[in-house]
């Protein structure tokens, strides 16, 4: 019966939930999912990590490749990640090339991921001019439920952070390249970036922020790509980010910022134990 | 690589690493060698005519009206169908309804090469196979002038590819609640020389599909059934086979689409139950608050008629 | 292809004769229809043929070229398929009408030539590892009658027969590349080994029977169709002396697909995969005899070119 009422008036839905200062999901205001974190699941991968914030799931895939380093850059790798907003995953996306929204949490993604530079590319170079490695990391989404961004960060730190690469070694006389899996070294990353989203819901006299918003949350407060995105890293805070939407005051802003530090703790924990116990078997 | 602009694209001269790995370029018997231990089993242990343990779950895309995962060890298949929607690019009316399937590899997929993300021919040819072999179950008479999307999105791939995605097509649609004739179940064979690999793992495939240089047996055959029907919906072979080896191996895949079935049909039936019961829970706790408003309603109006009296 | 309105009467009347092993021309189940084929129509293309299947026309050219081989097959040489539908074959095949048909049919071809068996790689290999022969086979739809996987196996197979490679008269290593010499003399070449190319045979099922070469009103009265791909005889196509010293041939399946919306039972589909068997290993040796007569009589200079004339 509700279910109904949810598609016929979804604002007035909606609103009925939030004068009762509760969520459609029952949650809080500042209550946020549970992460559960899945590592080397997929064995065709390099490294891999399955995310999951309440129903938003993502897998993130490594894959390691060789190739000849840029001219003007000699001496540094390549870090490539791509977020697939699959059509199975949501109604909302089509099948075919990626769309403006895809293409949009991909470039988040990215510039966070390079910006904190949490892995160093000059490691990734083999023989300076010659072979340099290349990660892909491909990022999936199987099931969207909003806060895509937060997904995606954690399944590619914790990837990263279990991806080892294999020894090479390159003749220069013959140019000839050998690969040996048998010995690896684990790859270096440096510091940690968690990114938390927050939706904005437009209420006189104040406007309402929801920690964690879920996909109908989202809709609610702008549509998707309307959240606001603060991230943090080790204890620095790091970026933060908002497309349109509803307007913000200074008291919340903070009020999010330190929200998302505090998550940010959280998730630390969560990825260092899940790494600790995979090392363990 | 085509260069693809709406993504992020490394170099284009990057390779796998493997290719340059000791390994890479094995002979033929070599690789025939590892498959078979002297035992008589296959490298992950399993006797010749034994399938894989198959994981099977319903409801796994919250945001999907229909979802299934199947898991056989290394394949691993998410499928999604999303309910009824118009006919792209269709003027005319058309009297029956369309299945629109797309089949799609995850980029580390397959643990020899990384897929590109633009579909190429094998996925493309997936895609038709998958609608082949599901077409013939759904009753496509009764949703006129719409289309059903069915999603198969291959996470892990270690073989049995499509017979994986068949089933777990099927299992979706039936979660989706779409009108079936039957429940569809499909299973495949690989075949190297007299030997037959039952739900082959990707190194039993590949050789398969490579001639060794004498005359003999090779080939991979996919058999999708209607169980409850007992019809062959698809049926797909290639390599090179002779006329025995296919007939035996039908009898074989027959019974081997037919022990997939009860667990499909279990899975159902649970998720069936537990929908009945969380209606009849839902139903009760509705009564029981209406029956507090009732009381509390009842209470005020004596209480009116107390106070005015 | 275009729509054939059948009343339910005549649907009736072909599934009972086909069940009695009769069809409304006469002929029985696994006869086909008169073809008619010629070889080396197309000047510029290094093979190509012609068939005529009743109202179906298809046009095959071959083309050779030198490439690299895949690192993972360094012996082997290449093939790629390649269909066109045409707008002038029927009007569905306006503009991407014709799509999925040809990715279908390219698709099927792939399939069936996969296998070593079918069709050796190894003879394109020109120095292993660094260049090879690559075919690339164009397949023109002139005309859309109906069984067209049939028609196009056939024309292919011919066109292969036709197809003439450049003799490779050295091959040296020139530090990292390899420097060809071929001959200049154009008929100085091989012909490629084609006798096991594999033909398709398309089998309708029309009630508890398969029917082969169905005409369109039997097309529209079949649910499903079942195509099997068999590898041919080498014995008809290679000038044997002494026929002891072959082994013995079996047919083999290269390919076995399913088309259509409806299912079949486990017998029908064994049978249908027995008939299709015979029915092609007949076609194949009426084509390797054909193909024969046809090259000696070219070579013997006696041979009349009609082309695009009938």
């Amino acid at each position: 019966m509700t279910e109904v009422y949810k598609h016929i008036h979804p604002s007035k839905y909606f609103n009925d939930y939030i004068n009762q200062d509760v969520r459609p999901d029952g949650r809080d205001f500042d209550q946020q999912r549970d992460v559960i974190i899945n590592i080397n699941g997929i064995t065709s991968a390099d490294a891999s990590a399955i995310v999951k914030c309440g129903n938003t799931t993502v897998v993130c895939g490594i894959k390691l490749e060789l190739a000849r380093p840029k001219a003007e850059e000699p001496d540094i790798g390549f870090l490539i990640s791509n977020v697939e907003l699959l059509p199975l995953c949501s109604s909302k996306f089509r099948p075919g090339p990626p769309s403006d929204y895809a293409q949009v949490i991909s470039n988040i993604v990215s510039d966070i991921v390079i910006n904190s530079k949490c892995v160093d590319l000059k490691d990734l170079c083999v023989v300076t001019d010659k072979l340099a490695w290349v990660i892909y990391c491909d990022l999936v989404c199987l099931d969207y439920d909003g806060s895509i961004v937060d997904a995606c960060i954690i399944a590619l730190i914790t990837s990263l952070k279990t991806l080892s690469l294999p020894t090479v070694t390159y003749d220069n006389e013959t140019e000839e390249v050998k690969v040996d899996t048998g010995v690896k070294i684990p790859l270096q990353v440096h510091g940690l970036p968690v990114a938390t989203s927050f939706g904005i819901y437009h209420k006189l006299p104040r406007n309402i922020i929801l920690a964690d918003p879920s996909a109908y949350e989202e809709e609610m407060c702008g549509g998707i790509g309307a959240n606001l995105i603060v991230c943090w890293n080790k204890g620095l805070f790091c970026g933060i980010q908002k497309f349109g939407g509803c307007n913000l005051s200074t008291e919340d802003e903070k009020r999010t910022i330190s929200l998302a530090k505090q998550r940010c703790k959280l998730v630390e924990q969560v990825i260092e134990t899940c790494i600790k116990n995979g090392e363990v078997k | 690589m085509p260069l693809d602009y709406k993504r992020f694209n490394g170099p284009e001269d990057s390779v796998s690493y493997k290719r340059f790995t000791a390994d890479y370029l094995k002979s033929y018997d070599e690789l025939h060698s590892e498959l078979i231990d002297e035992t008589g089993h296959r490298k992950d242990g399993r006797a010749m005519d034994e399938a894989r343990p198959m994981y099977v779950r319903g409801n796994f895309v919250s945001q999907a009206k229909g979802s299934s995962y199947i898991e056989m060890r290394g394949t691993k298949v998410v499928c999604s169908v999303f309910d009824p929607r118009e006919i792209v690019h269709q003027n005319e009316f058309s009297t029956v309804g369309l299945l629109f399937c797309e089949v799609k590899f995850a980029p580390f997929a397959c643990k020899r090469q990384r897929q590109s993300h633009v579909p190429d021919s094998e996925e493309k040819a997936l895609s038709v196979a998958l609608r082949k072999a599901v077409g013939p179950t759904v009753c496509c008479q009764l949703f006129a002038n719409f289309q059903i999307d069915i999603f198969v999105y291959i996470i892990e791939s270690d073989g049995s590819c499509l017979a994986a995605a068949i089933t777990a097509a099927g299992l979706a649609l039936a979660n989706a609640a779409v009108p079936m004739f039957d429940v569809v179940t499909a299973s495949s064979v690989a075949i190297i020389g007299d030997k037959i690999f039952i739900d082959p793992t990707e190194d039993e495939e590949h050789l398969a599909m490579i001639s060794p240089d004498t005359n003999t047996n090779h080939g991979v055959i996919t058999m999708a059934r209607l169980n409850g029907l007992m019809q062959i919906a698809d049926f797909r072979q290639i390599g090179s086979l002779d006329i025995e080896c296919i007939l035996k191996v039908t009898d074989i895949l027959e019974q081997e689409c037919q022990k997939v079935f009860p667990k499909i049909q279990k899975t159902l039936v649970g998720y069936v139950k537990n929908g009945i019961m969380e209606q009849k829970r839902l139903s009760e706790e509705g009564k029981a608050r209406e029956a507090k408003l009732k009381d509390k309603m009842l209470e005020w109006r004596s209480s009116i008629v107390n106070n005015s009296v | 292809m275009a729509g054939i309105l059948l009343s339910h009467t005549e649907k009736v009347y072909i599934t009972h004769g086909v069940k009695n092993e009769y069809r409304s021309d006469g002929r029985s189940n696994i006869d086909y229809r008169p073809m008619e084929l010629e070889t080396d129509v197309v000047s510029h293309a290094s093979g190509s043929a012609r068939l005529r299947l009743a109202n179906t026309d298809i046009l095959v050219g071959v083309k050779t070229e030198i490439d690299v081989p895949k690192p993972d097959k360094p012996g082997l040489g290449k093939i790629e398929f390649f269909v066109d539908c045409s707008a002038n074959a029927t009007p569905e095949f306006e503009g991407r009408g014709g799509e999925q048909l040809a990715n279908s049919i390219s698709n099927i071809m792939l399939r069936a030539y996969q296998s070593a068996q079918a069709f050796n790689l190894k003879q394109l290999c020109i120095f292993e590892g660094k260049q090879c022969w690559k075919l690339y086979i164009d397949i023109l739809i002139l005309e859309c009658g109906g069984n067209l996987c049939d028609a196009v196996s056939l024309a292919v197979k011919a066109a292969l027969f036709n197809t003439r490679i450049p003799f490779v008269k050295a091959a040296l290593m020139d530090g990292g590349n390899v420097d060809l010499q071929l001959s200049d003399d154009p008929f100085d070449s091989k012909w490629l080994d084609v006798g096991s190319a594999p033909l398709l045979v398309t089998l309708c099922r029309i009630g508890e029977k398969c029917v082969v070469d169905p005409t369109a009103e039997e097309e529209s009265c079949s649910l499903v169709s079942l195509i099997v791909g068999v590898t041919g005889n080498p014995k008809y196509y290679n000038d044997y002396e002494d026929e002891e010293e072959l082994p013995a041939f079996e047919a083999k399946c290269s390919v076995i697909s399913m088309h259509g919306p409806g299912s079949v039972s486990p017998q029908n589909l064994r049978d249908a995969i027995n008939q299709g068997i015979i029915a092609a290993v007949c076609l194949d040796e009426a084509l390797g005899k054909t193909l024969f007569r046809e090259r000696r009589d070219t070579e013997q200079f006696k041979r009349h070119s009609y082309g695009f004339l009938k």
